[in-house]
């Protein structure tokens, strides 16, 4: 596998080539500082885009096109990393070598015709396209509230810090929706186009000088750079008192999310002891929390942790009874506490390094997840796979004690389901 | 052992049945780092009434059990449980029950001998207790609850439900609350004996390995272990009819945007002369074609702003009758079932609608088998639904043809559907 970067001048080309695949996947990442007003647009933009082009005047088309190469799936999202707002938009295509001579060719083509030759009329998005994503987007941020780990997760962070970036809908607001029109939408395009900064991730079996000349003939746009921004959140202040919020839904099931702020870490602890911890603690069927609250007390069905390391966030969810509250809370906070201690054994550490060892091993057969890779390379300056391996093995139990005690308590939040109180509304 | 190849993938599939009938399946994947095994017993929540291995007389046991014992699996009497086992070892492990089978898993580029063996020594060796099986219960109840919670199971169990008359793929795979709490450690053990027979099981190993020596892990692991001779399961046959159980349920839930399906329930003896696997895909292309994304009638439903979201279409048989199921998301809902039922009077397929849609399913399978855990399911699925594995899905693929979409098209019957809708409370 070989890795190279180009730098275009308006935007980055990141090639990575290996024969392991039958496919070729393109990404292209425009990211700028995250702010709250732009989110509805930034996340109507990446649907409008996929209604129409210029050649391609409705979905219906686009498909058609897509299975005359050979089902090419492309698909865009609108995500906050961090600090950043990151517009993406993702395609994966078989290689020549599975279709016909061409494919390659074919499929920039289209992937480039959907993001530059949008189907504009008078500097407005075509008005059809626009109120079918218009539509779509309202239905979609319906559907989130009716979920309850979603709807729980997002009220916790919001519980936590409304200011804070993590505590943002990337998908947007409804009451924000109304503001859109098909003329400033046109207009939030041309800003991403021209003020972002892009990256673009190309991965297969490729001819790089080939790659590199399609795009330079085919993407052709000047961008005003702007200084990069810090990626990584950071706090300076932790609560002293816990904050707890109960709130009641009409579900069967409570669902449990418990946020801790972490203080700013080293790059190697964040890349690699928060994860040991976070594993032992809450990392799956093996951990402390999955045996300590499900297993022995058999009072959940789910219960995990992670960790948000651009948020620098972590958070422990588990879908459980509302009576079963106080008891989960205080066996989650008995087995926090034996994580400060260190009570847990040398083999738990060697389990979660030989996991993620695995896992590291494993990322070389999947191409998105070895794009996963470069792009956290590129954003976040994470290291690259060989590096992880040999990185995570340095772990010890001195580290992950010490890294408990920069783990914060925060927000304590119970999405109360509560079946019989709505009937009786 | 038996070596045959993957048509149009590059890929090779060995096989082999052990003495004692446990049949062995391996794709080797030299390009990849990763490996997945996965055990399967034809055993799922369908098989219900059967005669044990121990007695002539039919029993029916609670619904729910093969799940459970899934569960119940992972206890054992000695030594480490499955989780730790694989955890310690990197390695990813898992299970799951279906309609028609239970799997066990692991995935792990490391230890792959230890990790088999242990695959198999733990699904072989059964501890069930009657305080391990109450405790379990609890568990499941929140499983269940978290079920209950979401729309979308509420909805795909209640359209099965309703569809078929017979057949227990009506009932939900993990029971309900009731049923699982009438489960006891006899019953559990009168299935695991009954069907966890090897010669009613089979291992799938998919990735970097030399079959040789997969091969000979296993001959190796089973020669000391003792089974029953292995007879024929006795199953309780049901005779389905082409009725639907009920038309139309509604469920008031909590959601903002209602969800419905519309069933078309087919008896697939009405297509003569092709092979089930023929029969399902001629019918899914002919449902693609007509209400899929590539379809008029898709585009025309959005325009009209009766709903923003694609039509989903799946489908499920149990060999005599096939269920083809169209789902949307709509507030007028009681339009797009009007609009449906009018469209199925004028199905219509052309000849270069079956060559696309050809063309995407062969993409398709290119794409499918450039992941290893893709290349399992197939397998294991294809021994579950016809008996074997079908190594030339091109040929059949390419065979397709008008002349046989259109016999299709035209025996198909569209008088028995049903009707599931989860509205807003």
């Amino acid at each position: 596998m070989e890795y190279k970067k180009i730098d275009l001048g308006s935007y980055n080309l990141h090639l990575i080539n290996t024969d392991k695949f039958k496919t070729v996947s393109i990404r292209i990442n425009f990211k700028r500082k995250v702010k709250k007003n732009e989110l509805t647009k930034r996340s109507l933009l990446s649907r409008v885009l996929l209604e129409s082009s210029m050649e391609y005047k409705s979905k219906r088309l686009l498909e058609i096109k897509t299975e005359e190469l050979y089902t090419l799936s492309i698909d865009s999202s609108s995500y906050i990393s961090g600090n950043y707002l990151i517009f993406s938009l993702y395609s994966t295509f078989l290689n020549n070598k599975y279709t016909e001579e061409n494919q390659l060719k074919n499929c920039i083509d289209f992937i480039l015709q959907i993001l530059l030759n949008p189907n504009i009329e008078q500097k407005k998005f075509d008005k059809e396209s626009f109120n079918l994503a218009v539509l779509a987007l309202k239905e979609q941020l319906e559907r989130q509230i009716e979920d309850p780990s979603y709807y729980s997760s997002i009220r916790a962070d919001e519980e936590m810090d409304k200011t804070s970036s993590l505590s943002f809908n990337a998908s947007g607001y409804l009451e924000d929706i109304d503001k859109i029109d098909e003329k400033n939408l046109y207009d939030c395009y041309l800003s991403m186009l021209k003020s972002d900064l892009i990256d673009i991730f190309v991965i297969g079996d490729i001819d790089n000088e080939e790659i590199k000349q399609e795009f330079t003939k085919k993407f052709k746009i000047k961008t005003i750079k702007k200084p990069s921004e810090t990626h990584i959140l950071s706090y300076n202040k932790f609560r002293k008192r816990v904050k707890t919020v109960r709130e009641k839904k009409p579900f069967e099931q409570s669902k449990l999310i418990i946020n801790f702020k972490v203080e700013d870490l080293t790059k190697f602890e964040s890349e690699y002891v928060m994860r040991v911890y976070s594993f032992i603690l809450g990392g799956g069927p093996n951990s402390k929390l999955f045996k300590e609250v499900r297993e022995k007390n058999s009072l959940c069905y789910s219960i995990n942790s992670s960790y948000l390391p651009v948020f620098n966030i972590f958070k422990i969810k588990a879908g459980i009874n509302k009576e079963a509250f106080k008891k989960c809370v205080s066996l989650i906070k008995k087995e926090l506490k034996n994580m400060e201690k260190g009570l847990y054994d040398e083999e738990d550490i060697l389990a979660a390094k030989s996991t993620y060892i695995s896992s590291f091993e494993s990322t070389g057969d999947n191409p998105n997840s070895i794009m996963g890779t470069y792009i956290s390379h590129e954003y976040l300056d994470y290291d690259l796979i060989e590096d992880r391996i040999k990185n995570i093995d340095k772990v010890n139990k001195d580290m992950v004690v010490s890294i408990s005690k920069k783990i914060h308590l925060d927000t304590i939040y119970l999405l109360e389901g509560d079946i019989e109180g709505d009937n009786n509304e | 052992m038996n070596k045959t190849y993957l048509e149009n993938l590059d890929l090779s599939l060995y096989s082999k049945k052990l003495n004692n009938g446990l049949e062995v399946y391996i794709i080797p994947k030299n390009n990849c780092n990763n490996i997945y095994a996965t055990f399967s017993t034809k055993y799922g929540s369908i098989q219900s009434e059967f005669v044990p291995n121990d007695s002539y007389e039919m029993i029916k046991v609670p619904d729910g059990v093969a799940h459970f014992l899934e569960h119940k699996m992972f206890e054992q009497e000695k030594g480490a449980d499955p989780f730790t086992f694989f955890s310690e070892r990197g390695a990813d492990a898992n299970a799951n029950t279906s309609a028609f089978r239970t799997t066990y898993l692991f995935s792990g580029p490391d230890f792959f001998e230890e990790n088999l063996n242990y695959l198999l020594d733990y699904v072989q060796s059964p501890y069930f207790t009657d305080e391990n099986v109450e405790k379990e219960k609890g568990i499941i109840e929140q499983e269940i609850k978290m079920y209950e919670d979401d729309p979308y199971s509420r909805l795909y169990e209640g359209t099965l439900f309703n569809s078929f008359k017979e057949d227990p793929i009506r009932k939900s795979v993990i029971g309900t609350v009731d049923s699982i709490n009438e489960i006891t450690k006899e019953i559990l053990y009168k299935c695991y004996n009954t069907f966890y027979n090897p010669g009613n099981m089979f291992v799938v190993v998919t990735g970097n390995v030399d079959p040789d020596n997969v091969l000979k892990i296993i001959e190796q692991n089973q020669k000391n272990k003792k089974f029953d001779n292995f007879g024929v399961i006795k199953l309780k046959k049901y005779d389905e009819p082409d009725e639907v159980e009920k038309q139309k349920e509604i469920l008031n839930m909590n959601v903002n945007l209602p969800k419905c399906t519309l069933s078309f329930k087919f008896n697939l003896s009405l297509f003569p002369n092709i092979t089930l696997k023929e029969k399902i895909l001629y019918l899914s292309i002919i449902f693609d074609c007509n209400f899929g994304y590539t379809s008029l009638f898709n585009e025309q439903l959005k325009q009209q702003k009766i709903t923003s979201s694609d039509l989903e279409i799946s489908n499920i048989d149990n060999k005599t009758h096939a269920l083809y199921t169209i789902f949307f998301e709509s507030d007028d809902y009681e339009k797009i079932i009007e609009l449906i039922k009018n469209e199925i009077k004028n199905l219509t397929l052309t000849e270069e609608e079956l060559e696309r849609k050809k063309k995407t399913i062969i993409s398709s399978q290119v794409f499918m088998s450039d992941n290893i855990f893709s290349l399992n399911h197939k397998i294991v699925n294809d021994i579950i639904k016809y008996g074997k594995v079908i190594t030339e899905d091109y040929s059949i693929i390419k065979s397709l043809n008008i002349k046989d979409a259109k016999s299709v098209l035209k025996n198909m019957d569209f008088d028995n559907y049903s009707i599931f809708i989860i509205d807003k409370k």
